[in-house]
């Protein structure tokens, strides 16, 4: 559906420095894929939505959706963002305050090129965007009547309303409250699938991601980092970056040792770990907060084949269901998060050991 | 929900990268612009270093213009003048703008209504009409020497206004409106929570003032102050009106002086003395522009609308109220009761009682009647609204592709702006040497005016649109592109709407102050093209001070009614000030 092959486009104000933009990323979607490009501010994601758009011109590469080139910079191709038949949903809704709500939404219709439009379709497709989205009856109302919820969901209408192939989102729940952002996401991810169309959403929450996609991009400094559905990139991450990046977990630096399946950690000690792939000797390791069990120090420890480490309470926040302990490692200076039961707790200063399986215990490449 | 609606089938046609919808408009606009632009320029260095034959074509080159310019021994006379001239009336005009600006904006002085009436109706006033009231106001026999006089007992009076001071004087109460409406944006503008901060640790008023307001003011200040600086090197109607009489010659009345009062016109010397006094320009403006770049640094627009907090001036408010009220005589009330004067006495007449009895409404007779008056007025409303339209095209579209950074954007807003470095003396002398060499018959009509005045307001028209489009959010813009609008369609369906209040502003500002100008009129307007200013100006040298101050005032009423709807506009706009 949609593809894209060797995409660049950098801003940069030397060869070597990055600045912004996207470096050759490839990407290859089959039609009504939920797809989603996630990454830290400044990463890239938006500037290959935009080259995707047509609101940025690639420096290199191709891009393709259903078979049509849209751009392609060894044949000299560029098809203007009008020709290209894409619904957007931009950050900022843009809405046009001149125009009321039905004006807004049948645009797309009133300017399109390859088709005219009678009046009746219009008013028929417009009424269908309109109901789709939550907002049948809302026709009349002046765009600047409309809650910021209101709007996004005009936006919505108005990104859909003709039918296009590849629905693309910017970060469009970023404007919204907590409560609202919640509903957003399950009602857009309800849409997507009512009318099968592919979609390319950037966010900077991974949560939202993770809630929303069928694939995921994990983007940093213009590289795509690794491509794959949140399980993959939850439990499986390409690097150090996505690691860390993807939910809370905690990062050790070490050495993977001759014999396969243990790494000596720099601050001395040794861990049994889990590779996935093709890893340096200098490795990562990642032990999410929720996978370490917590024992007082004098406790044995809780059968063979774990990976034990002693360490202090630095800190601990009770959240009710669970409660949050910083621990201070003791051999290295390097703190851990560790999601603690709230039935057996440990009071600031107490010593304690962690344990953790070597399957959670995920060596991967430094980044 | 699933029904079907008809696909759009992706057309098959495949684009390949040619000249787009975008970069053509570039080309258009920008050719029209050059024609318009570059000529005058152009013929003011060709010429300059030109023999003129008698047939008034090119007869080979020489220096000698800029040598006899260099040789004038009243050449560091008249500098010396221009720049004093300069400096002292910005000093006025800002001191006295200024200060009643941060009294109005920023703390309880009362009669504030009567600083805002002041402005808006000064912003329709041509300037000749003030000039010509304040000369009667100060002149030898006005009230004010008269009063002297009979206080004293003597003859002598106590000033002249044709001199150097006189001009010095006029000139700054000339701008003290201008500065007001700009500096009070600054100051409304103004962070309050800044100077509070400054209070809360302990600051006096006053040094709170000085080491607060003051200081974050001074970047816009000190750009603004520059800004007077170039129009009052620039001037024309104080320096002809006030100056040549007394024999104080500055820049512009020597370049106007050797084109109008030298027969056959000395095209050559003018043009070397244009070339000098656009290079000054030039380089001022050059400054100009790094100064105002740096006048945002300390703004910390809120925008939240809340209104900052005043401070109380406690035992010395009568101080405010004083300087507001001072103003209001003098920017307004004066002049028109001067006017009002005038026009009501048959001729010319010191103020006294016994010339109450020879009162008359013949002079507003005469003007409602006469034919010559309503051609004036026909003659300048058509100029300025045709330059104010078509000024206004143009920098649409080229306020649209630089706001928007698109493909020869950037040289169309240099292109447009180097208006800015004429003053309105030398841009008259280089439209008439251009429409004197062209073939088409627009001497002496008034497509000379709308043509001269189109090139002379453009920069402005672009400040208001350019600065407009950076305001419209640019995703409304890209939302068009993605629902499948060119980027004409765009242009017309979501930016013009949106741009229409301040292309409505920027219209009616150069409605304004092209039905006011005067130094580009007197050199191109022709037996049948008079405009008001003109007509103005020439009632006041033929000594027909009673007509002008009837027409005048009527004038000034209507005049008053369009600046008021600018005003309303522009404040509605979001823009307070007309820079």
């Amino acid at each position: 559906m949609l593809k894209l092959e060797h995409l660049t486009k950098v801003y940069a104000a030397l060869p070597s420095e990055y600045a912004g933009g996207i470096r050759d990323a490839n990407i290859d979607l089959a039609p009504g894929t939920f797809f989603t490009l996630l990454g830290p501010s400044g990463c890239g994601k938006t500037t290959t939505l935009r080259c995707i758009a047509g609101l940025e011109t690639p420096d290199t590469g191709r891009i393709t959706v259903d078979g049509r080139p849209l751009f392609d910079s060894d044949r000299g191709i560029s098809v203007p963002l009008h020709r290209r038949n894409i619904g957007m949903v931009f950050q900022s809704y843009a809405i046009w305050p001149h125009m009321s709500v039905f004006e807004n939404v049948s645009f797309p219709m009133r300017v399109s090129k390859t088709q005219r439009y009678s009046t009746a379709e219009i008013a028929k497709a417009v009424d269908e965007a309109l109901e789709s989205v939550g907002l049948g009856g809302y026709a009349k109302r002046s765009a600047t009547q409309l809650s910021g919820g209101q709007q996004q969901r005009v936006a919505l209408a108005r990104a859909i309303v003709h039918r296009p192939k590849l629905l693309l989102l910017d970060e469009p729940l970023s404007n919204l409250d907590a409560a609202l952002r919640e509903d957003m996401r399950t009602e857009l991810k309800r849409l997507q699938r009512e009318l099968g169309v592919t979609a390319v959403y950037v966010t900077h929450d991974q949560s939202e991601a993770l809630a929303m996609s069928d694939t995921i991009a994990v983007i940093a400094k213009g590289r795509m980092m690794q491509v794959g559905s949140p399980r993959d990139i939850y439990f499986r991450p390409a690097n150090e970056f996505v690691a860390s990046f993807i939910g809370h977990t905690n990062i050790l630096r070490g050495r993977i040792d001759g014999s396969a399946g243990t790494v000596a950690l720099d601050g001395g000690g040794t861990l049994r770990c889990r590779t996935e792939g093709e890893v340096g000797p200098d490795v990562a390791i990642s032990i999410r907060p929720e996978d370490i069990a917590l024992a007082k120090k004098a406790a044995p420890a809780n059968g063979d084949g774990m990976n034990v480490l002693p360490g202090v309470v630095t800190s601990a926040s009770f959240l009710g269901n669970v409660v949050h302990y910083e621990i201070k490692a003791g051999s290295g200076s390097s703190t851990f998060r560790v999601e603690g039961e709230p039935a057996m707790p440990f009071d600031t200063g107490a010593e304690v050991v962690m344990s953790f399986r070597p399957e959670d215990t995920l060596a991967v490449p430094r980044s | 929900m699933e029904a079907r609606l008809s696909v759009l089938t992706p057309s098959a046609t495949v684009e390949r990268k040619g000249i787009s919808q975008t970069s053509l408009l570039a080309l258009i606009i920008g050719v029209i612009i050059a024609v318009l632009v570059l000529p005058p320029a152009i013929i003011l260095v060709v010429r300059s270093v030109a023999i003129t034959s008698a047939d008034a074509t090119v007869g080979g080159f020489t220096l000698e213009h800029f040598a006899r310019f260099i040789r004038n021994p009243e050449l560091l006379h008249t500098l010396s003048n221009s720049l004093i001239f300069a400096v002292c009336s910005t000093i006025i005009g800002l001191l006295f703008g200024g200060s009643l600006a941060w009294l109005v904006e920023r703390t309880n002085t009362r009669f504030k209504g009567l600083a805002y009436v002041t402005t808006i109706i000064s912003m329709g006033t041509p300037y000749i009409l003030y000039v010509s009231a304040w000369l009667f106001l100060l002149g030898r026999s006005g009230p004010f020497n008269d009063l002297y006089r009979q206080i004293t007992g003597g003859f002598r009076p106590l000033f002249d206004p044709y001199s150097l001071g006189g001009m010095i004087l006029i000139e700054g109460f000339l701008w003290s409106p201008l500065v007001f409406l700009l500096m009070s944006s600054t100051f409304r503008a103004a962070n309050a929570e800044m100077e509070e901060a400054a209070r809360m640790s302990g600051a006096t008023v006053f040094r709170t003032i000085w080491t607060i307001s003051i200081k974050m003011a001074k970047p816009s200040i000190l750009a603004l102050a520059l800004f007077v600086f170039i129009r009052a090197i620039e001037a024309f109607e104080v320096p002809v009106l006030v100056g040549m009489p007394g024999k104080v010659n500055v820049l512009t009345t020597e370049v106007y002086q050797s084109i109008k009062e030298t027969i056959p016109p000395d095209l050559g010397y003018a043009s070397a003395y244009s070339v000098v006094l656009l290079a000054v320009v030039a380089v001022l403006l050059h400054f100009y522009g790094r100064l105002s770049r740096n006048a945002g640094r300390y703004s910390t627009v809120t925008g939240k609308g809340y209104r900052p907090r005043q401070f109380d001036l406690g035992g010395y408010r009568w101080i405010g109220d004083f300087l507001v009220l001072f103003n209001f005589c003098i920017v307004l009330l004066l002049p028109l009761l001067a006017l009002l004067w005038l026009s009501l006495l048959p001729y010319m007449r010191a103020v006294s009682f016994a010339a109450i009895g020879n009162f008359s409404l013949h002079n507003y007779a005469v003007v409602l009647t006469s034919d010559y008056y309503r051609t004036l007025a026909m003659n300048t409303l058509t100029v300025g609204a045709v330059a104010a339209t078509l000024g206004m095209i143009l920098s649409f579209f080229v306020g649209w592709l630089s706001a928007r950074r698109r493909p020869g954007g950037q040289i169309l807003d240099q292109l447009a702006t180097v208006p800015l470095v004429f003053p309105g003396v030398v841009m008259g002398v280089a439209f008439l040497m251009i429409l004197l060499n062209v073939p088409l018959p627009i001497y002496g009509t008034i497509w000379a005016l709308i043509i001269a005045y189109v090139v002379r307001y453009l920069p402005y028209g672009l400040r208001y649109t350019y600065t407009g489009v950076l305001q419209i959010h640019k995703e409304l813009e890209e939302a068009a592109g993605a629902s499948g609008a060119t980027p004409l369609q765009a242009l017309r369906r979501i930016i013009a709407p949106l741009l229409s209040p301040a292309i409505i502003s920027g219209w009616l500002f150069i409605f304004l102050i092209a039905t006011k100008e005067l130094a580009v009129a007197v050199l191109l307007a022709g037996p049948s093209s008079q405009v008001v200013a003109v007509g103005m100006y020439d009632l006041w040298v033929n000594g027909q001070g009673g007509e002008l101050a009837a027409f005048g005032l009527i004038w000034a009423t209507i005049m008053a009614l369009v600046a008021s709807i600018f005003y309303f506009v522009a404040e509605k706009s979001g823009r307070g000030g007309l820079r």
